[in-house]
Formats: structure tokens, sequence, C-alpha cells
């Protein structure tokens, strides 16, 4: 019996910790990959700290557990002296209250605290940005309060009353009573209530992605975001060394805790030994530090004059330095010094509609495709450019002006354009089966088969194959296509958007449908794969173009960064890392031949011929194909 | 005065506590009954739509009953082992398994990504020796694999705390009065620990029944939960309305699950909540 505890134990204790091995490794991988150990290198390292986006994420983390749990532990303590004294009729109504965060869901928290900031924040106040860093504390501040008063409740309960009428009876004020009797005593409930709060607090992922917005956003938010991408190892770096600082902060607090109980054992003495005071100073010294500095984080950025700029993107759509490209942004940056850019990324242009118009966000410039920006205008969710402040939009080639979404170019700046086609790995799929779209609906391959987690790229795959018009209203064709979608369902591996990459070039699966300049930077990854455009069942052709959303607030730094964007020669350095095409003829130049001659990414006017762009969809038909899409994902 | 100082210093936190949980979950009522953010007109459409998700949500109970089983039985003999060491060893054990918990569960889980996948370290290890890659992942079993993995911890220590506590000379009297160990531990042993084995229970599926993430990366196209259906709503499919619906029934089933089992649990022992 007892042999066997033993043995589960051990086995439990290895399962518990061969994935954070497996991180760790991977942490001083010289490969990319997970699976394979290619080499000892500590590079990764000198990355991660070379990488001040992830720094300040880490800051921003901290600081908001900081505070949080400063807040809660203050607050927590007040109230559980307050709810100790109360009648316990009373009592256990307030304690039932503090239990409803702890047992509801986090996502249900998470869902009712962004609800209610949108809802007060923007309806009722009419903010446009009523998500922000003050709306983050307080939902940490509100899941952290129940920890601190369920560890303080039972130390209260355990003090001897005495105690404290003994204070009162020696001339003591109430005030006094506390600090010089109750709060020695219930002390260690309120460090580890602390300390749960800010634990808590620092990893808590699910409340903070629904409620954080666009300006301040934290760790795990950002990793989240980063694991849908192909994951940059030095994330396995910020593990391994947070887990080392996770590690040595706990045996230090076992330490002192087993040092303070062997004193208690050997003096039984009331004040507190010399040790143990110092280390309460230092303490409180390092909890006032770290306060201070999280406030100056907070203050400083708001005294420089600095101007922040918002800007929202598909995710691998723009060159950040990775693999020797040009950093688009820290160019801009460093051409205006007054504009500091924040970068986020979503996946499709569904997730950024949905950003938008949940509101709560401030986000200045966006990118999204044709057939979303015709529904954006159409619902008054974008603002009308000024072209005097974007000269550069005289190098648009004409072809992509007055499309049928931005008929009036009004609202629009194409920022590259491109084909959906099918990537596929040639060691596993036969040639022959490569004739057209029924490619993804193939049971040969079932598993190895990856399709489009979004309604409109979904929707119109399957319209080619049923070589209905991708663009049609008609509800029973919608029916017609939701059905032809379920089907497919069984031989699918996944829907997916970023996460592609590393699953098309791991060889986790074969089969594909992506967009064409995506899928070159996959075949650049990995030799086996190639591109096939189904020329004879057509196939979608889409714009992307930059836009100004209504919940703007730098319009004009906006316009500058659109601005530059259209510079052909960082139009060119751009497309060369994201391998998409650019409206720019002038940005070719500065492009190799090998790129422009390339058929994946600028295909012959024959091929385009047979290309077809999403148009817009009445509100009632985009609404009824993604609730049809939302019941195909979820059957 | 000294009544009124009291609820003086527990204003602040209930109405804290009133504007930060109570009205919120009415705003998600509010948004269950209306149809859309911008007009705001009462219907019962989206309670309509439900019946579509009922299969998703049996699903996520099913899955997350399996998940707090197995917690159980293999989290007991760990708890059992621990609290019969020696305390310095004990202290040790404890924070080894609640230091997982501090770690990021999106990497972690993403590491479990790595070991299963068909090119996984697990498969590519086996392929080696010839056998095929098995299907280790994108199916139920994954996704339970990932809820017991990052839940465990919390099944072990409320587990843990309980039977630290049990006396020991209780133990000594059933063993005296000739119960054989197996006796012990049904009629001594089990009794006193329904307190932390509840808790445990509470603490592995509330959050296993409403995750997205494990089942996003470790399931595969059938294996879709409620806290998928949940988040996709909101941040995709554009309709808060439907999500407020559908996070309205979550909570509900689950006040439901943690009140029979408070219900279940006063008989013994007054009760325990997480």
């Amino acid at each position: 019996m007892k042999k066997a505890n033993r043995i589960i134990t051990i086995l439990i204790f290895i399962f518990l910790y061969i994935p954070m091995a497996v991180l760790v490794v991977a942490s001083f991988n010289t490969g990319k990959d997970i699976t394979q150990f290619e080499g000892f290198t500590l590079s990764r390292y000198a990355e991660l700290f070379r990488d001040a986006q992830l720094l300040r994420l880490l800051g921003n983390s901290l600081l908001i557990s900081v505070l949080a749990s400063g807040i809660s532990t203050v607050l927590g303590t007040l109230s559980a002296v307050g709810i100790y004294r109360l009648k316990p009729k009373m009592r256990r109504v307030v304690m039932s209250l503090t239990n409803i965060p702890m047992t509801n869901p986090d996502i249900v928290t998470g869902v009712s605290l962004s609800l209610l900031f949108v809802f007060i924040g923007g309806r009722l106040l009419g903010q446009k940005e009523s998500l922000t860093f003050w709306t983050l504390l307080i939902a940490h501040v509100t899941f952290g309060l129940p920890y601190v008063i369920l560890n303080v409740m039972p130390k209260l309960q355990q003090m001897n009353p005495a105690l404290q009428d003994a204070a009162l009876d020696l001339g003591c004020t109430p005030l006094q009573a506390f600090f010089k009797v109750t709060i020695h005593e219930i002390m260690p409930g309120m460090i580890a209530g602390a300390i749960m709060a800010f634990t808590m607090s620092l990893d808590d992922f699910v409340i903070s992605y629904f409620v954080t917005g666009s300006d301040f956003m934290t760790l795990p938010v950002e990793i989240y975001s980063l694991t849908k991408k192909p994951i940059q190892p030095k994330i396995y770096a910020m593990f391994t060394l947070l887990f080392l600082l996770i590690f040595v902060l706990m045996v230090t607090m076992n330490v002192i805790q087993v040092r303070g109980e062997q004193q208690k054992h050997r003096r039984r003495a009331i004040s507190d030994s010399k040790a143990v005071r110092i280390i309460k100073v230092a303490a409180a010294i390092a909890a006032a530090v770290a306060i201070l500095v999280g406030m100056a984080f907070l203050i400083l950025p708001s005294l420089q004059p600095k101007i922040t700029l918002n800007v929202y993107n598909w995710g691998q759509y723009m060159a950040r330095g990775e693999d020797g490209s040009t950093d688009i942004i820290a160019a801009f940056e460093e051409k205006y010094p007054h504009i500091k850019v924040n970068y986020t990324t979503y996946d499709s242009n569904e997730i950024m509609y949905s950003k938008l118009s949940g509101g709560g966000v401030a986000i200045d410039v966006v990118f999204p495709s044709d057939y979303m920006i015709a529904r954006m205008i159409q619902e008054n969710m974008l603002l009308e450019l000024n072209f005097d402040n974007i000269p550069n939009y005289q190098y648009i080639d004409e072809s992509f002006l007055d499309t049928a979404y931005d008929p009036e170019n009004k609202y629009s700046v194409p920022y590259t354009w491109g084909t959906v086609g099918i990537i596929y790995n040639t060691k596993y799929v036969d040639e022959a089966d490569v004739t057209g779209w029924e490619l993804m609906w193939n049971e040969k391959y079932a598993g190895k088969i990856l399709m489009f987690d979004n309604s409109r790229d979904a929707f119109g795959i399957a319209q080619f194959l049923l070589g209905e018009d991708i663009n049609t209203t008609d509800k029973a064709v919608l029916d017609a296509t939701a059905a032809k979608l379920k089907e497919q369902k069984p031989v699918l591996q996944q829907y997916v958007m970023d996460q592609i990459y590393s699953t098309m070039e791991n060889e986790e699966a074969w089969i594909a449908a992506y967009y064409a300049g995506d899928c070159m930077t996959m075949m650049e990854n990995n030799e086996d794969l190639a591109f096939y455009l189904p020329e004879n069942q057509g196939f979608n052709m889409f714009i992307d173009a930059a836009c100004i959303p209504t919940c703007c607030k730098e319009k004009e730094a906006a316009e500058l960064f659109i601005n530059f964007l259209c510079e052909p020669e960082i139009s060119a350095a751009n497309m060369d890392w994201v391998c998409y095409s650019t409206p720019i003829s002038a940005a070719k130049e500065y492009l190799d031949e090998e790129t422009v001659n390339d058929p994946v990414a600028y295909p012959s006017e024959e091929i385009l011929k047979n290309g077809v762009s999403f148009a817009y969809l009445p509100e009632e038909i985009s609404r009824y194909t993604e609730s049809l899409f939302m019941q195909v994902r979820n059957s | 005065m000294k009544k009124n100082k009291s609820v003086l210093l527990t204003t602040p936190y209930i109405l804290w506590m009133v504007v930060f949980t109570l009205i919120p979950l009415g705003v998600v009522a509010y948004y269950a009954f209306t149809d859309s953010p911008t007009t705001g007109n009462f219907t019962f459409a989206n309670l309509q739509e439900l019946g579509n998700y009922l299969p998703v949500l049996w699903q996520s109970i099913w899955y997350s009953i399996v998940s707090a089983v197995i917690c159980l039985l293999i989290g007991y003999p760990v708890a059992y082992y621990i609290a019969h060491r020696p305390p310095m060893v004990q202290k040790i054990l404890y924070m080894l398994v609640m230091l997982p918990m501090c770690m990021s569960f999106l990497l972690r889980t993403l590491a479990w990504v790595g070991l299963l996948q068909d090119t996984g370290i697990i498969n590519t290890r086996l392929g080696k020796l010839g056998i095929g890659p098995l299907p280790l992942i994108r199916n139920s079993g994954a996704v339970i694999l990932g809820m017991v993995y990052n839940y465990l911890p919390y099944m072990i220590l409320p587990l843990y705390a309980i039977i630290v506590k049990i006396d020991h000379r209780l133990i000594e009297a059933a063993e005296d009065l000739g119960c054989t160990p197996l006796q012990v531990f049904t009629k001594v042993i089990l009794p006193f620990s329904v307190p932390g084995i509840l808790s445990g229970i509470t603490m592995v599926f509330v959050p296993a029944v409403s995750t997205f993430y494990i089942s996003q990366k470790l399931g595969g196209t059938d294996t879709v939960l409620i806290g998928d259906v949940i988040e996709r709503q909101f941040k995709q499919g554009n309709n808060p309305n439907l999500g407020a619906a559908l996070s309205l029934v979550l909570m509900l089933l689950v006040f439901v699950c943690t009140g029979i089992m408070n219900r279940f649990g006063s008989d013994e022992e007054g009760g325990v909540v997480v």
C-alpha cells in the first residue's frame, strides 16, 4: 500500500514536471522546433533581453499584480475585521457574496466585467476607450479580494478576543489596538492572502483576456496571442527564468516560515526576534519600492509628450526585424520620435471586427480586407482619410483604386493584395489528387487537412467548389454551403488561422487553404511545400488596405503611419519579409527579381482574370453566415 | 458604537462586491435577453438558440466530471503519501505541487502539444522504434489529459490539507479494535477526507467545465466545449448577446453543482466552500 502510494506519487511528479522540462530544454535549443533538440545555445536569452516589448509586458504584469494584491490586502483585511464583528446572519450574507467570484467560472467573471465596463463607459458615459489600465486593475482586485478575506477570517476567529479588550482597557484607541495587537495576530493570514492574490493576478489569463483593451496589456494575454503564431523560442527562455524566480521565491518563503516557527518554539516571545523584524522591515521596504516603481511606470509615460499610436494588424503581416528583416515600426519611430507605436495583432477580419464593434478600445490603424472595409463603411465604423497627410498615396497603382468596396477612394489605402489557394506537402500528397478545391474534402488525407477559421474564407472555398457565387445573398445557397462545410468537418485536422505556419512547416498537416503570401513564407521554410491555385473553379482575390476606425484617437499620427507604409522603399522592405504582393509598382524596383517574377506572388493577368473579390454583404446576411459558421464549428 | 463602526468597515467592500460582481451579472442577464448591443430590444431568441448548444454543454460536463474523477483517483494517493512524510519533506513536496500552478498554464499546455502531436516528441521517438504515429492529440482523451494535468494540484492541495489533520490516535484506535488496513481506510480515513474530496472536485470541475484554451490546443474539430463557444461569440462571432446567454447558463450550472456539493457535504462536516 505504502509502496504503491510512493510509486504513484513519483509518477505524478514526473507527469507534472515533464511539460515544464520540455519548455526549459527548448529554451537552450538552437533549432526553433520544440520536438527536435539540435544543439545548445544561450542566444534565446539574449534575444529575450533585447525584446523591449516583452519586457514591458512583463513589467505591466508585475505592476498590475503588485497594485492589485496590495489594494486587495488592505481592503480585504479591513473588511474581514468588519465582517468578523457583524451579526452571524449578516456575516453569512456577506460571505456568500465573497463566494461568488470564487465559484463563478473565470470566463463568466471576465465576460461580465467586460460587458459592465463597456456598458457603463461606452453606453452611459460615451467614452471611446472604456477598457483601460484602471478597469483591468479593478478586475484583478475583484478576484483577489476573496482570497485575502478567506485567509484573514480564520486568523481572526483563532485570535483571543481578550487580547484586544486588554489593549482597549489599557487605554489604546480602537485604531491603536488594531495596529498594536490585532494586526500581529492576523499577519500570517494577510501575507498568505496577499501572496495568493499576487500569484493569481500574475498568472491570470482568462479574466484579463476579456477585460484587456488596446493600450494596456499583460504578459499572459500576449502569450496567448503568441501561441497562436509560430512561437518564438525566447518565450521558452522567459518561462525558464520565471520558473527559477518563482522557485527561489517559494524556497525563501518556506525557509522564513520554518525559521519563524522554530523561533516561536524556542522563545514563545511576544516581541519579534531581530531576524524576523529585519525581514519584516525589508518586506515593507520592498513592497513600498515596488509600488513606487509601479507608480513611476504609470506616471512617467504620461509626462513624456509622446503620442501612442495603436496599430492593429493581422499576425505575421508586418516586418518586425525577424530573420534579418527591416523593423518597419522601429524605422517609423526613428523617423517620428514623438510617436510610439503600440502594435497588436489579430487572426481574421472577423476577430478585428468583433473587437472594434464590441467597443471599449481605442485603435488608430487597422488593415481590413475588401469586403470588411465595405461592411465597416456601411456601418459607419471608418473615418474619411485626409489625403493631404498621405502624399505617398500617389504611388498606389491605378488598378487598385476605384474599387467596389471603396468606390470614392475615401476610406482606405491599399496595403497588400493576393490570392487564396491551396498549400500542400508534395512528400505526402499525390499530385494526381491536386485537381481543385475538392482536395480539401479528400478522405484519403483525413486528419491532415486544415481549414480557414473564419466564415467568409471558409464559405468562399465551399462556394467555389459548389460553383456558386461567393457573394450570394440567397439564404438557401448559404445553407447548402454550410452543409458542404459540415461534410468536410470529419476529414479536417483543425480550423486554423495563424497556427497554420508551424503545423504545415513541421508536417503535422499536409493540406491547407491559405493566403498566397503566407504560403510563400511557409514554402521558404519547408521545401516540400507547394502552392496550387484552382484556376478553373475560381479563387478569391483580395486587397487588404489600411483604414482608420472611428474609435481612433490620433488621426494625424495614423495618417503619417499609413503614408510611411506607402513609401516605395519601405513597402518593398516590408513585402520582402511578409511575402505578400505590393500594390505599389515603384516598390518592385527595390524587390529582388526572383520575387517579382514569382507566379505565386504576382500571377499573370490571364490567371488573375479568374479571381473573384469578396463584395459587401448586407448586415443581415453577414450575421446569418456568421451564425451558420458557428454552427458548423460547434456542431 | 462598535456595531456602527464594523458596518462602516465593511461598507466599501460590500459596495465593491455589489458593483463589480452582482451588477455585472445583471448586465450579462440584460445582454442575454436583448437582441443586439446597439438596439437593446427585449427578446427570447438567444435562449431559444441555446438548444443548439446542449450537446456541447453535455460534452463539457462529461469531460469535466471524468477529469475530476481521474484527479481524485490519482490525487488521493499522492495527498495521502505527502501527508505521511516528516514535516520538512511535507513542506518540500507541498511546494512542488504548488509550483506548477504559478507557471503560465498556456505555455505548459503548449508543451503538451509538442509532446503529443503526430510529429511530436513522443511519436517521433516511437517512430524510430517502428511504431506508427499514435493518435495522441486532437481527441477527447487529449483534452481530458490536459484538464487533469492543469487542475490536478487543485485536487491534491485540499485533500492534503484535510488528510494531514486527521488525528493519528483515531487510526491507532481503529487498529487496536481489530480493523484491517482496508477497514481503517474505509471507516476512518475516507469519511474524514470527505470535505477535502468535495472541495477538490469543485476546484477541478469549475475551471475544467469552462476552459477554452485546453480544448483549442489539444482538442480536434469535434471536442468543442462550452467555453470555446462563449469565447468565439465574443471574440469572433460578434454575438455578445448569445455569448451572454451561454455564460448565464454556464454560471447557473456551476452554482447548482457547487450547491449540491455543499448540501452533500454539510451532512458530514458542516459544508465546505472552495
